[in-house]
Formats: C-alpha cells, structure tokens, sequence
C-alpha cells in the first residue's frame, strides 16, 4: 500500500464528508425540531441535482446558478410540507406515521422524476468536469472542489443563523424542550415551519453541489438515504456539531476502505457504525439526547 | 353480533369483487386475426439499459418495415408487440407471461441485457417457445440448459476482444503494454468481455495490477479511479455498459491518468458516447459485433432502410435485434409455420441443423445457441469509430500508443 | 335510526357506537356463509382464471397477501412500524437458494430451514433495533436492507452478486400453467397457517401484551407487561414469516436478485396493503394485499411499466396515512357511523380533549355514565377489532 493512494483517499474522503454534512445537517435539523425521520430528504436532494441538471441543459448557464431558484422554492416546499401535512399527523403516532409520509413523498418524487426525464442516468457535462490541480501529491478536481466548498460555506452560515440570531435560539429551544418554550412565549410551530424550510434548503444547496460531479437518475436516493441516516444517529439526533463530525469521520473511513475492500463492502462502514452505536451509545456519540427518548 | 357480520360479509364481498377484477383484467386475447403475425417482445425502454433498449426497439422496427415491405412472413403481415419490463427482472417475467398466455403472440424475440435473458428464457423455455435473442451474450446465458435459446451475433461475450488479445500479443516484448489495470461492473456481459480480454492478457505475461468490480448502480468511481492511476498501469481495461464509462473517464481525467491503451466495453459503440466525455475520444477501443460497412448483401439493404427511417446509420444494438429478425424469418420460411404449439419446437430443431445468412455474415450455433464467430475491435480514430482489426479486413491503422485524453 | 343492534351494543359493551348505523340485521348464517363463498372463491381461482397470465397474477397477489399479514405481526400488533421487511423476505429466498444449492437439499427441507435461520438472524437485529423507540427502529429497519442490499451484492462468491442466483425448480418438468396452480395453492396454504397463528396470538395473553403497548408503552411497561420481550418474539414471528414468503417465492420465481430482493418498494408494498386493509383486523393485511396486488399488476399491464405505478403508489400511501390510518375498512365504517355518537380510540385523544368531552357530556346531561367510560371502551375497540 504506497503512501499517494492513501493521502489521495484521504483527500476524497474529506472533500465526501463535506457533502454527507451539508445533506445530514438537514436530515438532523427536522429531527430536531418536529421528532420527523424525513425519508424523503435525499430524494428532495436528487431533485435538487436534476434540476440543477435541467437548468444547464436548457440555458447553458453553470448549473450552480440555479440556486437561485432552487433554494427559496425548497425553503417554501419546506414549510408547506410541515404546515400543511406534518401537522395533520397525530401527536401519538406522528414519528411512525411522519416515516411513512414522507417515504410516500420519497417515491413520489422519484415516480415523477421518472416521468419526467425518465431513467435514463444524467450528467450535467461541465467543459471543467476533467480540470484538477496538484495538492501535495495527490489530485483534486475543481467540480469536487467547488462542492465541497458550498457546504462548508453553507454550513457556517446555518451554525451562524443557530448561534447567533433571535430565530437561532428560538429554533434551539424548541429542540430542547418544546413545551418550555412554548412557556417562553416561542411560537413553536412556526418555528418549526422554518426550521423544516431550512432544512430543505440545505437539500437544494446540496443536491446541486452533487450535480456537478455525479451521475443521477431516479432512485439513486435510496443510496444517500442509508448513510444519510447512520450518520445522524453516529453524530446524535438533533445534534447539528455532531453530525457534521459524523460526516467526517464516516467519509473519510468510507474513502480509506474503498483502498483496501472496495465500493461496496466499504459503504457498510455506515450502517456498521449505526449498529454498533445502537448497541453501545443509543443517544449518539458527539451529543443529541434525543435518540434514548424517541 | 351484527357488526361482525357485517364485516365478515363485507371482506367476502371485497374478496369477491378483488378475484372478478383479476379475471376480469385478462386483457383482450386478439380476436383470431388470422393475417397477422404476432410477435412479442419486452425491453427496457426505461431504467438502467434504456439507451440499448431504444436501439433494439429501432433494429426490430427496422425489420418489420423490411419483412412488411417484402410481402409478410408467411404472406402474413408482421406486427411488434412491445412491452417495457423497466431493466426489471421479475417485469421481464410478467411481460413474457402476458405475451404467451394473454396476447396469444405467435412468436417471441428476446429482451436486452444478459441479466434480463436468463428470467425470459425460462418462460419461453418453459411455454415451449422459440427464444432467439439479441443480448444475451455471456457464457451463464447458455450453462442454463436451455434448449430453445439462440444468441443472434457473431461470438459470445468472453471472446469478444480476441482480435486485440491477438494484437497486443504479436507486439515485440518491449513495444507491448507491460501492466493492465482491469475495472468492471458485476453484470455478466460486462465482466466477461473484460475478463475474457484480462485472462487472454495474463496468460501472454502481462501483469494485472489492479483488478476492481462495482455493483451494477454505482455511480461514484473516485476511488477505482484512484487506485488505477497510483498504479500507473500502462492499459485501462473497462467491463462498463454506459454510463459507468462515462464515470471512469472523467474520474481518471480529473486525476490526470495517462494510459497507452483505454479499452471500454459497450459505451464507445454508443452514439451519445462522444458528447457525453467531451469528445475525448480519441484512441479508445472497444469491440463490436458490427460494421454499418460489412460487405454482406442484407447489411446494404439494412443500412439504406435504417438511414431512411431514422436520418443515422445503425450501431451494433440495432443490428443484433435485426440478425435476430433474420434468423427468426430463415426459420418460420424454411419450416412454413409461425404459431404456439409444436410448430415452436420444429422451428428449434431446424436453426440447431442449419446455418443462416445475416448482415453479420452466416451465422449457426452449437447444442446450447453459441454463435461460433468471432467480434471486431473498432476505434476512435481522428474522432470517427473505425474497424482497427482485425488487420485485413481494418478501415485504419490501429493507434497507439492512445494520445493523452 | 337506532335499531335493535344498538341496544344490542349497549347491554354488550355499554357504549361501543353503534357500527350499524342506520344499517340493518343480517341473518345469522351471514358470517360463516361470507367466508365460506370467499374460501371457495380463493380456492376455485385457478379454475375459474381465463389464461395463465391471470393465474400467475394470482400467484404474486397471493405472496403480496402472504408478505402484509406476516408484516402486520409488528407492525398491526404492536404499532412499530418497519420499513424493511423485505431484508427478511430477501433473506428467506436467498437462503432457500443457497441450501438447495450448496447442501443439495430438498427444495421444501431448504424452504422450512431457511426460515428458521432467519428466525436466528433476527434475534441479534431484533434486540439493536428495538433497544430504542420510533425513529430509531425505522432507521435500523431501513438500513438493514440497504446494508444486506450491499452484502449480497459484493459477496459474489456466495449469494452469486449481481448476475443473481438461479433457484431450480422444484418439480421439473411442469408445464408453466400447472407450476403456478400449484404454487397458488401453496401460498395459500402459508396463508392460512398465518391467519391461524394471528388468531391463536389475538386470543391469548401475549396478544393483549402486544396491544398495550401499541397502545401505550410506558403504561403497559408500568403494569407489568415484558415489553421488551413481547416486542421481540412478535419481531421474530413477523420476520420468520416473512422469510417463509420470500422462499416461497424463490421457489416459484427461480431467479433472484438482490435488487428486486431487498427492494425498499417491496417493504413499502407491505406497509400500504397492512395499512390500506387495516393493520387491527384478521383480514386486513389480506384485503389490503388483494385490492393493492390487483391494482399494481393492472396498472403494469394497461400503463407499461412506467414510473406511473410509483405516483399511484405514493398517493396511495400518502392518503392512506393523512386521512385513514387505520385502514379503509374501519374509514368506510367511521363513515357511516358519523351519526352515530362520537367516539376514539385511546390513541387518538388527549387528556385534555377527553376532560373536555366528559364536562361537555355532563353539562347535556344526558348520556354521561356511557361518555365516561370512552377511555376504557376505547381499548376494548381495539380488541374487538382484531376478531
């Protein structure tokens, strides 16, 4: 095994990380705020990717303009999907029955996706797909790159908006204890409305951060969802530091075993790490108290 | 007491209605339309194989219009049935199902993709129907035992690179690619067009130094990629359907991977192949069973209808569905009948004792439907696909080593 | 409209609703008749169908029937809701596969066997996925067949990868038709031994075990019921079950591939037809199954197999869960019932809502003792349900 193909592993895993962390931050961020296991998160990230597709193919424009678009129109689905179905739930059954609904969304859009643009696998041609640079012996391309930068860039800004603003510690007290904070005068459910909004735009940004070097098609969601959830139980449900962590590590360790076992025996690292904290740790390993009560 | 029965009698009625509803659905049996031969075929028009899929429809289509233009099969008028199986195996089932049992179809032709022919032989086998086929090339295809299966091109799957085996071989020791680095997806057709080419290699004294496999859906080849360029092999070896291609090439790009050879399987032969790698083309080989420049008088004829009806020349998927066409009609003619029932087993007997004329030259078959033939290596030369090798029937020079991508 | 029934209902149960609602009194021989004609029809079906087509339509319907009422052990007795049963369906035919082939067994031997390996499967998976509630068991039970989904697609060696694994046939030599009456009639006979088994489990203490915690897990923890156990061994009856349904299948379908195995869309199938019929209800799952089954093929067969049948599926789902989570047979009766008094299960309620109900019934004045018992009734509904 020869150092270059280590470092240059280590290198992809940690540019994979950072998009397994802007997709599971949403992930963990619905958890916290409405206790909703949101299936249908990853298949709102490959509409994302599809649309981001979509937009270059008709205009020609970098794919990465259609944020523009995307984002506000995720953040508006986001609060209609809490608004308008969560809340018809029961509270008695609402994480079983929100399981459910929103794999019924899952499979509706991948059902129309496929409609659409039909199974046929996409790939948005970028004339810098290929373009990479030397970074201490090992390559990096610029596609993966610029996708990994996005979610940094917009993970800070998320971390950003929980620290520091009214809305942030509105949003945090609710995680913590919704009556509480109804106590405190916090309008909850709206809270959560946006909080579901938010984390569906985390959807958009990264949905079009994959596009730019990924082949997509209708049921690729069913892949992002698996690891998407291990990591949020690995980083502690609810726990937006400790998934990003989680999405590290489990990147990184995915990127390494693909050296010595191959693509597939590698993505079982996630759900190897999901039973083992189960096993060991229910509530998770960097934080999130939720997991032992729901 | 009345409630439950209420509701026993209406879980009766539901249960009832439920089993008229299936008998009822039974579709329409066509109503003893005696001028017309039926026949059926499933593919995948969506999912994974949709791309071939298409062209098969396109190669069956293009037969049609050519039996029908001649006056029929039997002085019968010829007619597709279509059905899209979605790359699923248990549809394709389903789907040869409905044709035999509820379409009443006089005859079959096979689905696209290995792993789709095995499932459909059975139900052809096991209904007792002829089963020539398009795509099922590998060698599981003809281990099953079935007795009504033939494969309507020039060789099976693991000798499909024997011609650049051939090549690579008869170059002087120091000129050969020394190390071969070998990546294919797990799909019976994909690996063994690779690993016959890779097996032929090792056996020459070429060293495999990275010998990878990925699922059929994988998409994210950063990694494989990875592992090939650190070994700095001289030769790429890709068991790859489409898309997968596609991947490898931009991952080895994006890693600045240099090899003298590329050899991909299936992607090249794809008309979408070029734009989708951003005409990188160059120098990258793969073999096919056809050439729209084979000399055969039935390939002119095919050539002239195809460019008519669809404005492009034919590439190897819709020429296969046209042999199999062929070889089907060689059979319904010679033997004078096209119908379920024991005309099916005739028609067998006569394609296991005959050989028969194709635009891929004269085909015939051993006991378990082996075509015995042999595939050309076609490449990208000056950014047009030409048949490399062999040598003497070669439209340019073989090139290498491949300039840089 | 009351009717004799009501009374009936009244002097029963003090306050269930009267279900009949406006309807009327059918004959006695009503009940054993109904399910006579509905046995005779399941089993009269291969003679009645016009093509094999429909026969082998028959046959996917009947494993569909077979896969929902094995789910609905967990997920009808206790509520938790597991989104991939198909791992245990995958590796039930998967292993009948693999025993016929390396061990050389009878193909029923290796069918019977394989279930109870999965049984032993279970036990280790069982107890991670149900040490923590809600969430959690429907992340473990959704990854579990991501994860076999990728095992049996790496491990080529043993499960035979991607190129799928060829299970032979158990009677050679059958004409196609004649192999799907017989496996029809297999199906159903697994059927029944499941219908029996839930009948069995209803009646007995175990049962009720189930049901309180679906209907309340810390009280029933309070008053003593072994959940954690009680979870477990309805986990391993579902999932040995399951196994059994999917060998069955291998048997019948003879190819396997880990894909169409340990599909997702499978385990979601299970869910929408427990849900659909009625996850409380003997039949449910069964009805659910025929009336989902039947629509999926026709749909298949009218539309192609086009991305249409997915759309349907979600709707479906969605307004099976948003409108009648209980399924269409206790919606249909809710419908009717609408005037009738007003009534829930426990589940459904709040302290609050109830507090609310009883001083409202108080202040009419009217009904009161019949109002205050809704809690208690509430239970014995779900009881009643399951006959």
């Amino acid at each position: 095994m020869d150092g270059t193909l280590i470092f240059q592993s280590l290198v992809l895993g940690v540019l994979l990380g950072g998009l397994y962390a802007i997709l599971a931050a949403g992930l963990t961020l619905y958890f916290g705020v409405m206790r909703v296991v949101m299936i249908a998160h990853a298949a709102f990230v490959i509409l994302a990717a599809y649309l981001a597709w979509w937009f270059h193919d008709k205009t020609g424009i970098d794919p990465l303009f259609s944020m523009v678009f995307t984002v506000p129109l995720f953040f508006g689905i986001g609060i209609l999907i809490q608004r308008v179905l969560i809340t018809r739930l029961r509270p008695a059954t609402l994480t079983m029955m929100s399981v459910l609904l929103t794999f019924a969304i899952a499979l509706l859009i991948e059902g129309l996706l496929g409609l659409f643009w039909s199974g046929t696998q996409r790939r948005v041609q970028l004339s810098y797909s290929g373009s990479n640079f030397e970074f201490f012996g090992a390559r990096i391309a610029v596609v993966k790159l610029i996708a990994f930068g996005l979610a940094v860039v917009s993970l800070a800004l998320l971390f950003l908006l929980l620290k520091k603003t009214r809305f942030g510690l509105a949003l945090r007290a609710t995680i913590q204890h919704r009556e509480a904070a109804q106590l405190v005068g916090i309008r909850t459910d709206r809270v959560a409305g946006v909080g579901f909004g938010l984390g569906l735009a985390t959807a958009a940004v990264g949905g079009t951060a994959l596009s730019l070097d990924a082949t997509i098609y209708p049921s690729l969601h069913w892949s992002w969802i698996g690891p998407l959830m291990a990591i949020i139980v690995v980083g502690g449900l609810g726990s937006i530091p400790g998934t990003a962590i989680a999405a590290l590590v489990l990147g990184v360790g995915q990127s390494l075993l693909q050296v010595e076992l191959g693509t597939t025996w590698a993505q079982t690292v996630f759900y190897v790490a999901l039973f083992v904290t189960l096993m060991l740790r229910p509530q998770g390993f960097f934080g999130g108290r939720l997991a032992q009560r729901f | 007491m009345a409630k439950r029965r209420r509701r026993a009698v209406s879980w009766a009625a539901a249960l009832s209605a439920s089993v008229l509803l299936v008998t009822a659905c039974s579709g329409d049996p066509r109503g003893g339309d005696e001028d017309v031969v039926l026949i059926g075929v499933s593919l995948p028009l969506t999912g994974d194989f949709s791309e071939p899929g298409k062209g098969v429809q396109r190669g069956y289509e293009a037969w049609v219009e050519s039996v029908n233009r001649d006056g029929g099969l039997l002085g019968r008028r010829v007619e597709l049935k279509i059905l899209d199986d979605q790359s699923a195996a248990d549809r394709v089932v389903q789907d040869y199902e409905a044709l035999i049992a509820l379409h009443e179809v006089d005859l079959v032709f096979g689905p696209f993709s290995t792993r789709l022919v095995i499932p459909s032989a059975r139900v052809a086998e096991e209904y007792g129907m002829l089963f020539v086929e398009p795509a099922g090339a590998a060698n599981e295809v003809f281990e099953q035992g079935f007795e009504n299966l033939f494969y309507a091109a020039p060789a099976i799957a693991n000798d499909h690179y024997d011609h650049l085996a051939d090549h690579i071989l008869s170059l002087p020791e120091d000129e050969r690619p020394q190390t071969v680095a070998v990546a294919s997806m797990d799909d019976p057709f994909a690996q063994s067009t690779a690993y016959g080419l890779r097996d032929r290699l090792r056996e020459g004294g070429l060293e495999i130094v990275v010998d990878e496999e990925y699922p059929p859906n994988t998409t994210d080849f950063s990694s494989i990629a990875a592992k090939i360029n650190a070994s700095g092999a001289d030769m790429v070896v890709g068991g790859t359907q489409y898309q997968d291609a596609v991947n490898i090439i931009v991952q080895l790009r994006q890693l600045d991977y240099q090899p003298k050879l590329a050899a991909f399987s299936t992607a090249p032969t794809n008309p979408e192949f070029s734009a989708a790698i951003g005409s990188r083309t160059e120098g990258i080989v793969s073999p096919t069973g056809y050439t729209p420049d084979a000399p055969y008088p039935s390939n002119v004829e095919f050539v002239e209808l195809y460019r008519e009806m669809f404005g492009t020349p034919p590439a190897e998927d819709e020429a296969n569905a046209y042999t199999t066409g062929q070889v089907v009609a060689a059979a319904v003619e010679a033997v004078g009948c096209a119908e379920q029932g024991e005309c099916q087993e005739r028609l067998v007997d006569w394609l296991h004792e005959n050989e028969v004329e194709t635009i891929v030259g004269p085909l015939s078959w051993d006991g378990q439907g082996r075509p015995e033939g042999a595939h050309l290596i076609q490449q990208y030369v000056d950014g047009e696909i030409r048949i490399v090798l062999p040598g003497e029937t070669g439209e340019a020079e073989f090139l290498y080593p491949k300039p840089e991508w | 409209m009351r009717n004799a029934s009501d009374t009936e209902e009244r002097v029963g149960g003090g306050v269930d609703a009267p279900r009949a609602g406006g309807g009327f009194t059918l004959p006695g021989w009503s009940r054993p008749a109904g399910l006579a004609v509905a046995v005779a029809l399941v089993l009269l079906f291969p003679e009645l169908v016009p093509n094999a087509y429909v026969l082998s339509a028959g046959v996917i319907v009947a494993s569909y029937a077979c896969t929902a009422t094995a789910w609905s052990f967990m997920g009808g007795f206790t509520g938790y809701v597991s989104l991939g049963h198909a791992a245990f369906f995958g590796l039930g035919a998967y292993g009948t596969g693999i025993l016929i082939r390396d061990l050389s067994l009878q193909p029923f031997l290796a069918w019977l066997l394989s279930g109870l390996i999965v049984l032993v499967i279970t036990i280790p998976i069982g107890i991670a996925a149900l040490r923590v509630r809600g969430a959690s068991f429907v992340i473990v039970s959704i990854s579990f067949v991501l994860i076999l989904l990728l095992v049996f697609q790496a491990w080529e060696d043993f499960t035979g990868g991607a190129n799928g694994l060829n299970v032979p046939r158990p009677f050679a030599d059958l004409y196609r038709p004649d192999h799907h009456r017989i496996f029809f009639y297999l199906f159903v006979a697994l059927l029944a031994v499941m219908l029996l088994t839930w009948w069995v489990v209803d009646r007995s203490r175990f049962g009720a075990g189930l049901k309180a915690i679906r209907e309340d897990e810390d009280k029933a923890e309070a008053l003593g019921v072994p959940t954690r156990d009680y979870k477990l061994a309805a986990y391993l009856i579902s999932a040995t079950f399951t196994a059994w349904a999917g060998g069955m299948y291998a048997l019948w379908f003879g190819d396997l591939d880990p894909i169409f195995q340990f599909s997702i869309l499978l385990g979601a199938y299970m869910v929408l037809m427990a849900l659909l019929g009625g996850v409380r209800h003997l039949l449910g799952p069964l009805v659910g199954a025929v009336v989902v089954g039947t629509a999926l093929e026709y749909f298949k067969l009218e539309y192609g197999d086009t991305q249409l049948h997915l759309v349907f599926t979600a709707v479906l789902l969605g307004v099976v869960v948003l409108f009648m989570p209980d399924g269409v047979i206790p919606a249909a009766g809710a419908l009717l019932r609408r005037l009738g008094p007003q009534q829930s299960s426990i589940r459904e309620i709040t302290a609050e809502e109830l507090l609310e109900r009883n001083r409202a019934a108080a202040a009419v004045g009217g009904d009161a003792d019949g109002r205050g018992g809704s809690g208690v009734d509430g239970s014995r509904d779900g009881e009643e349900d399951g006959r």
